[in-house]
């Protein structure tokens, strides 16, 4: 391998991990607050997706304008989903059991998934990229693609902007003694139904926003929240549940991991994201960051 | 008395009769033609899923154990049914009862490692183990055709659509009573005490890790055989027997059905079955939006009747009575 | 003379770098009647934790009829003969009283792995069975639904459980707490009474100092993470370091 293939291909990894991430910390970040594991995110995802699709054919064009007003306007629309996901669905059963739990939003994954298939149909969609990100960059003498450059500078971005978020602001400290003692919140007059539904709706937006940067990188079809979703959930097992940190590191990675394991491997590196989520289960079922529940 | 175990008389009594009309049902059916067949077909499909739900509602119901990749040990007996007919030309009569085993096998490989994570953990451990099984399916082209499965696998000649249908109603009788027998026994009061209280089991002496392992293995092999029998149905195995959401089948069946009673995920797989065939005899878009149905259908059991139809039943009947 | 039937030895335990016992070592001799007390938050709940398994300590030995102990599982714990009742109830709420009774015994002959006969189909169990509820005043709750039981019948059913085992000792966790006065009393002496008749060995957690000082025959302080006295009860309730750490804020 020439260094040249290794630093391409880590590129392509690394935004791979980048995209993963930023979907799977709201997957990660929603159950270390409403200790859901919600199925429909990956669905959700992918409305965004679609929704970026049918946006950028109104917005005409390849403008970089056109592909921000994408970004701005998507993710908050996500939001509002899942804004009244949570209010009229999720809420009724934060007490139930994990059964329970799962199977609503399972229920979810197959309304959302027939409900993109009847609004947008079967056929495979992408988002024009702007001509600022169709090419590529320069960078130490080769020539990358700048739209993985682009998510490699909007990922960090994002990681940043959530570490701010969590560890810089009075919400933030809410939502992180939400993670950690789920039971006292309430004592401290905090109004938890409001953290909820605001976790549950920054975590949509995430999702969101992860489909929009998807629809512009690859083609778009029905499968990618399933597929998406398990990807996400070997992220967050081997990060630990509730860890965005760990989000981070697991979306890195699967992302790098399944880049370079295509080369000896080929086909069989998608086998990959599984395996490494029952060894990290078997071994260290709380992953790298969580902690262990007690 | 929350577990549904214990059949009454009238409970006797309804079982027979359902049981005769099963029996008899495809007497009538084939002599409506094309439609009878069709139905004949759609009722041996019944029968199968039900078995299969009723395999997954052992650890399910009976043993509190949630498990996202039942559907493995399902798609392990189809495969193993379609790869011995087909690469290595076993009869019929050999090739099924193989399928419970091999499933079983493979129930015990990934169940040692599943059943020492609880709650979640559990689940998911589940849902990575079945993907990855799902995974090695789809790619091992050359073994199990990938995506495209096997198809073309031999029927015996004596088993035509009807004695088909009545070899898989066999079957399933002495399946429900065997699993009858096992959820009323010693061994299935021990299952249900760990599903009642994981905890405080290991402090009456119950080794919990054990008889889990031994329930997963017990509901892998009912699975493995109701794969095996709906792949020669089918005359295929195709990848989505191993998939997640086939996973999810049975659970939806058990949920609408009702968990803790032996009958309930087995009506609920009829039912959801032949809603489905019933929507796509009214309109034929119907099946396009069957997603959307069942979806619906879930969160209305999930939020209000979480006890499934059974449940319901019970409810109604008890304030009547009352 | 001395037959330590358990024997605590130089057990540490920390959580996440709080200390919780340091270096504690103490025996209980077969057939006795004895009380552990402290304040709250002593960690009394704690050692029942670390001696039935369900903790693993950091340091120390806990030596039950001879054979140390540390390590093992808690099922197994519970074959050497070790019952415990809990502090807050625990027991199988959607099965019936009897059910809770059956898997005990079933467990205890290690029957399990039965599949074929229907589970009440052994009379000997199902006597065994009526007999102890009986001797916890269940008998004619035996088809209740336990979890639909009074506070204080689930207690008894808990403790009932335990004597399902048939222990060589038996550990009670509080076991009058939440009960009315009168409740208390009835539960008392029927653990009285239970210990005169079966010779099991009895440790059991009690807030209720009349309790404490009219039942046991040694009662143990537990206080800063250590054991702090051990002894009768007229030599424990005249010992100033208990009066001064203990009684004296609680009283």
């Amino acid at each position: 391998m020439t260094w040249q293939l290794f630093v391409f291909m880590m590129i392509n990894g690394l935004s791979q991990g980048m995209l993963l991430f930023i979907i799977a910390s709201g997957l990660s970040l929603v159950f270390g607050v409403l200790r859901v594991i919600n199925f429909a995110h990956g669905s959700i995802y992918m409305i965004g997706a679609f929704l970026a699709y049918s946006l950028s054919t109104i917005l005409s064009g390849q403008s970089l304008i056109g592909f921000l007003i994408l970004l701005m306007v998507v993710p908050p629309v996500i939001a509002i989903l899942g804004l009244a996901l949570e209010v009229t669905l999720f809420r009724r059963v934060y007490r139930e059991e994990h059964l329970l739990q799962l199977l609503l939003t399972y229920a979810l994954v197959l309304i959302l998934d027939d409900l993109v298939r009847v609004i947008w149909g079967g056929e495979p969609r992408s988002v024009a990229r702007p001509e600022l990100l169709a090419g590529s960059v320069d960078i130490f003498g080769m020539a990358l693609p700048s739209y993985n450059v682009f998510i490699l500078v909007v990922g960090p971005m994002i990681a940043i902007g959530l570490w701010l978020l969590l560890y810089r602001t009075r919400t933030g400290n809410i939502i992180r003694a939400a993670v950690s003692f789920p039971d006292t919140l309430g004592a401290l007059g905090v109004n938890v139904s409001w953290v909820m539904t605001s976790t549950f709706m920054l975590g949509c937006w995430l999702a969101g926003f992860g489909g929009v940067l998807t629809a512009g990188l690859s083609n778009i079809d029905l499968g990618i929240g399933m597929q998406t979703i398990i990807e996400c959930f070997a992220v967050v097992v081997i990060g630990g549940l509730g860890s965005v940190g760990g989000a981070l590191l697991g979306s890195l990675i699967i992302g790098t991991g399944l880049t370079f394991f295509q080369l000896p491997f080929g086909r069989w590196a998608l086998v990959f994201p599984y395996a490494l989520m029952a060894l990290v289960l078997i071994i260290r079922p709380w992953g790298f960051f969580g902690k262990p529940e007690r | 008395m929350n577990d549904q175990t214990y059949p009454s008389r009238s409970g006797w009594i309804a079982g027979i009769i359902v049981t005769v009309i099963l029996f008899v049902l495809p007497v009538f059916l084939g002599n409506l033609g094309k439609t009878g067949e069709y139905w004949i077909w759609v009722s041996t499909e019944m029968i199968i899923m039900a078995l299969f739900a009723m395999s997954l509602n052992l650890i399910l119901g009976f043993g509190g154990m949630v498990s996202f990749g039942h559907a493995a040990f399902f798609g392990v007996g189809a495969y193993t049914v379609a790869l011995l007919m087909k690469k290595a030309d076993f009869p019929l009569y050999l090739a099924l009862p193989a399928a419970p085993m091999v499933a079983a096998v493979t129930a015990a490989f990934i169940g040692w490692f599943c059943v020492r994570l609880s709650g979640l953990y559990f689940s998911i451990l589940t849902l990575a183990f079945g993907q990855l099984l799902f995974m090695i399916v789809f790619q091992w082209y050359t073994f199990t055709g990938g995506d495209d499965g096997l198809h073309g696998v031999p029927r015996p000649e004596i088993l035509g659509p009807i004695n088909y249908y009545w070899l898989c109603l066999i079957i399933f009788m002495v399946c429900f009573l065997v699993i009858r027998m096992i959820v009323n026994s010693s061994f299935g009061l021990t299952i249900k005490t760990i599903r009642e209280n994981l905890d405080r089991a290991k402090f009456v002496g119950i080794n919990v890790r054990r008889y889990q392992l031994l329930n997963f293995v017990i509901a892998g092999a009912f699975a493995g055989l109701s794969g095996g029998m709906l792949c020669e149905l089918n005359r295929f195995a195709q990848t989505e027997f191993l998939h997640w959401s086939k996973s999810a089948e049975p659970i939806l069946a058990s949920l609408v059905g009702g968990m803790y009673s032996l009958a309930g995920p087995a009506i609920g797989s009829s039912v959801l079955i032949f809603l489905k065939i019933f929507l796509q005899q009214v309109h034929r878009s119907m099946v396009e939006i069957w997603a959307i149905f069942l979806g619906v259908l879930l969160l209305i059991v999930v939020l209000f009747a979480p006890q499934g139809l059974v449940g319901l039943y019970q409810n109604i009947f008890h304030k009547s009575r009352s | 003379m001395s037959d330590p039937i358990l024997s605590i030895q130089n057990l540490s335990k920390s959580f996440e770098g709080n200390q919780v016992f340091n270096d504690i070592s103490f025996s209980v001799e077969r057939g006795e009647l004895s009380a552990i007390i402290g304040p709250n938050g002593a960690g009394k709940t704690t050692l029942f934790n670390l001696i039935t398994g369900a903790l693993v300590p950091d340091q120390g030995k806990v030596i039950f009829e001879g054979q140390d102990i540390v390590g093992m599982e808690p099922f197994d714990i519970v074959r050497l003969g070790m019952a415990r009742a809990f502090q807050r109830t625990n027991i199988f709420p959607k099965m019936t009283v009897l059910e809770n009774i059956v898997i005990t015994i079933i467990t205890r002959l290690n029957t399990n792995l039965r599949f074929v006969r229907h589970w009440n189909s052994s009379k000997e169990i199902k006597k065994r069975a009526f007999e102890i509820l009986e001797s916890v005043g269940l008998a004619d709750k035996a088809s209740h639904q336990s979890g639909t039981l009074a506070h204080g019948n689930q207690k008894r059913l808990d403790i009932g459980v335990a004597l399902a085992l048939e222990p060589k000792l038996l550990l009670l966790d509080e076991p009058v707490a939440g009960m009315s006065p009168e409740e208390r009393w009835e539960t008392v002496d029927l653990v009285k009474d239970l210990w005169n008749q079966m010779k099991i060995t009895m440790v059991y957690i009690e807030h209720d100092m009349d309790i404490v000082f009219g039942i046991s025959q040694i009662v143990r302080v537990l206080c800063y993470k250590t054991l702090l006295a051990e002894g009768p009860p007229d030599e424990i309730s005249a010992n100033h370091q208990v009066i001064e750490a203990y009684l004296g804020e609680e009283v």
